[in-house]
């Protein structure tokens, strides 16, 4: 997928095998009451959408040649970099019942910050209490919204 | 009843009081929090806010609530043009134009443009409730589901223009945010349809997560990518916009300001369509329509003007039949019903005080919320220079806590995460952000209205070329297709990041 044609090609194929899966899940939808619009129609309608859309493009992506662009991928410390970037908002998410609102950010934020820029893990620890502070205090108590406390400040 | 200038300046030396003034500024202010800070929206500040009103008269309760509504969707550009949170659907034009300019360095006369157009459309458009209130009401009753199925397709038809050059992916776009709305219990029926047994998706998937997602998340990981040092380096020469500017954005803030008025008197109307339709309304009066999605000055004035001329336009089927045409003035209504008062005809019958006495305050309540954010405005410009390792994450935290805070749901943060990967792979391939965010929005009321219409039509499609109004949106829809269709099938060239189509 280094190039914009190929990408296309490839993506075009996935859409239309999504497409056909919405087709096959729409079909599974049980009506219940009678209704001028059936519950499957628009599901039905938008996996016909999907196949055609997808199937025309990766065609039109094939038959297409000459003009190309080259994708602009990360390398490899830029995969690495994305990948610990999008674990790192996935244990946030999983922290953050568990530990609540305002200890998950502070470990978040720490964690990012330093993560993001080494030398700075000073900085870090500062700017993550006072988020914590702030998620605790104006959300938590002040506005009192339905946000995870935590054990600690249940 | 009707309009008299009696009853106005009964009104404002109502709303003049020193009470009413210092509650319409409480009321900016928080407003204007609301829709800066993540995680509290118009309806839930009103919502929290409406039983510590109690201690105050009616008419200053509900002044303080409808300054705490327009302040809000004052306050909501600012994420959008800062940090590329736009945490409503209708600030989503807004964040694609915003964000480019801040990244240019003009996010100074980028919010002050936003502020000046909210001014302008919020000041013109109650002008137009204070004149034509009672008359301008019977224009949302002539509304049937016909003419908001209409209303809603010629709203899809938009993602021909949104799509630049690449328009079979723009219809994936939108076909894949059609796929997100329709997850969960059919509007109609109450069938369960594509959750595939999960109990967790019956409640479908908010559209928040998924704009969060796709602009916030995404360009977190692009930064990230791309070892981004602050969003813009730029040396911030000016906070104010240029003449050239200004004169840029007049006509679009005044086309901006008609469009996003009428259309907001329609219940269900919500300024998240307006302000796409707006937006693509001045993308084909532009000068400059290349300019659009790299910021664009007038794109970002009329998103702004179209956002606040249908909060105002709001109130008039409120007050005329008790009719919320958003979810924040469903909200509004509760407050008014709290305090014995009964929207109606009979509103400005019975309670004529109260009625001219919250409109007079709106005229005061724009001009407090022009002076007081641009002051504000080299606060938030700051923001862009601050280093993108520290940004970046109180981005996510940001991010984080708006979506949890809309249903309280962990599912929603999940369905953030993944949405901000599905946007960073569509900004790699070349995928047009915006018609999946209009898709996901518009899904259901789409859905609703055709279910609605086939069930007076008796099935047959007809009814949709047979009423005069939705007769003259479906053919706007239909040519708007057709014209992009021509075009696509002129352009033999491929599917590429296209200049005009970033988002």
């Amino acid at each position: 997928m280094k190039t914009q044609r190929v990408a296309d090609i490839v993506v075009g194929c996935g859409i239309a095998l999504f497409g056909i899966l919405i087709i096959y899940a729409s079909t599974l939808i049980t009506s219940g009451t009678p209704h001028k619009l059936p519950p499957q129609t628009f599901p039905m309608v938008v996996g016909i959408l999907l196949l055609l859309c997808g199937s025309g493009l990766a065609l039109k992506s094939w038959a297409i040649r000459g003009v190309d662009f080259t994708i602009p991928w990360p390398d490899g410390e830029g995969v690495r970099t994305l990948f610990v970037v999008i674990a790192s908002i996935a244990c946030y998410i999983v922290l953050l019942n568990r530990l609540g609102l305002p200890i998950a950010s502070f470990l978040y934020i720490t964690f990012s910050i330093w993560y993001l820029k080494r030398s700075k893990w000073l900085l870090a620890i500062v700017i993550s209490l006072i988020t914590a502070a702030i998620s605790y205090f104006l959300f938590i108590r002040l506005l009192a919204l339905s946000f995870p406390a935590g054990p600690f400040l249940e | 009843m009707g309009f008299s200038f009696d009853y106005l300046f009964q009104g404002f030396s109502i709303a003049l009081t020193w009470q009413n003034l210092f509650w319409a500024a409480v009321g900016c202010f928080i407003g204007t929090l609301v829709g800066v800070l993540p995680g509290i929206g118009p309806v839930s500040g009103i919502a929290i806010l409406l039983p510590l009103t109690t201690v105050l008269p009616a008419t200053s309760a509900i002044i303080m609530m409808a300054s705490i509504y327009y302040g809000a969707m004052y306050g909501g550009s600012t994420t959008a043009i800062v940090v590329n949170i736009p945490g409503e659907a209708s600030s989503v034009p807004t964040a694609m134009e915003g964000y480019e300019l801040a990244k240019q360095g003009r996010a100074g006369p980028a919010l002050a443009i936003a502020a000046i157009a909210s001014f302008v459309a919020g000041t013109l458009s109650v002008i137009a409730l204070t004149f034509f209130a009672p008359t301008l009401a019977k224009f949302a009753v002539v509304f049937g589901p016909p003419e908001y199925f209409a209303l809603m397709f010629m709203g899809l038809s938009l993602v021909i223009s949104l799509s630049g050059r690449a328009l079979l992916k723009g219809i994936i776009s939108m076909a894949l945010g059609l796929t997100a709305g329709l997850i969960g219990q059919d509007p109609l029926t109450g069938a369960e349809r594509l959750t595939f047994g999960s109990v967790t998706l019956t409640v479908g998937v908010d559209f928040i997560a998924i704009i969060v997602g796709l602009f916030a998340i995404s360009e977190v990981m692009i930064n990230v990518e791309q070892r981004l040092s602050s969003i813009s380096k730029m040396e911030v020469k000016s906070w104010m916009p240029t003449w050239t500017d200004i004169k840029q954005c007049t006509g679009a803030t005044l086309r901006a300001s008609t469009v996003g008025f009428l259309l907001g008197l329609l219940p269900g109307c919500a300024p998240s369509v307006t302000s796409f339709v707006a937006y693509d309304v001045e993308k084909r009066f532009s000068k400059h329509p290349e300019l659009f999605s790299h910021g664009a000055m007038d794109g970002l004035a009329a998103t702004e003007a179209s956002n606040n001329a249908t909060s105002t336009a709001g109130f008039v089927p409120l007050f005329s039949f008790g009719l919320p045409t958003a979810p924040s003035m469903a909200v509004l209504l509760g407050g008014l019903m709290m305090y014995g008062l009964q929207p109606g005809p009979m509103l400005f019958v019975q309670n004529p005080d109260f009625v001219w006495a919250v409109i007079a305050s709106m005229y005061i309540g724009n001009v407090m919320l022009l002076v007081l954010n641009l002051p504000l405005i080299g606060l938030w410009v700051r923001i862009v220079r601050i280093p993108f390792y520290i940004l970046g994450p109180l981005i996510v935290f940001c991010a984080l806590v708006g979506t949890y805070s809309v249903r309280f749901q962990t599912f929603d943060i999940w369905i953030m995460l993944l949405f901000g990967v599905i946007g960073y792979f569509m900004r790699k391939l070349g995928f047009p952000i915006a018609p999946m965010v209009l898709a996901s929005v518009l899904a259901q009321m789409l859905e609703t209205s055709l279910g609605q219409s086939l069930l007076i039509s008796w099935g047959s499609p007809w009814i949709f070329f047979t009423r005069p109004i939705s007769l003259v949106f479906m053919v706007l829809a239909f040519l708007s297709i057709g014209r992009g269709v021509w075009a696509q099938i002129k352009a033999k060239a491929p599917e590429v990041v296209t200049d005009d189509a970033e988002y």
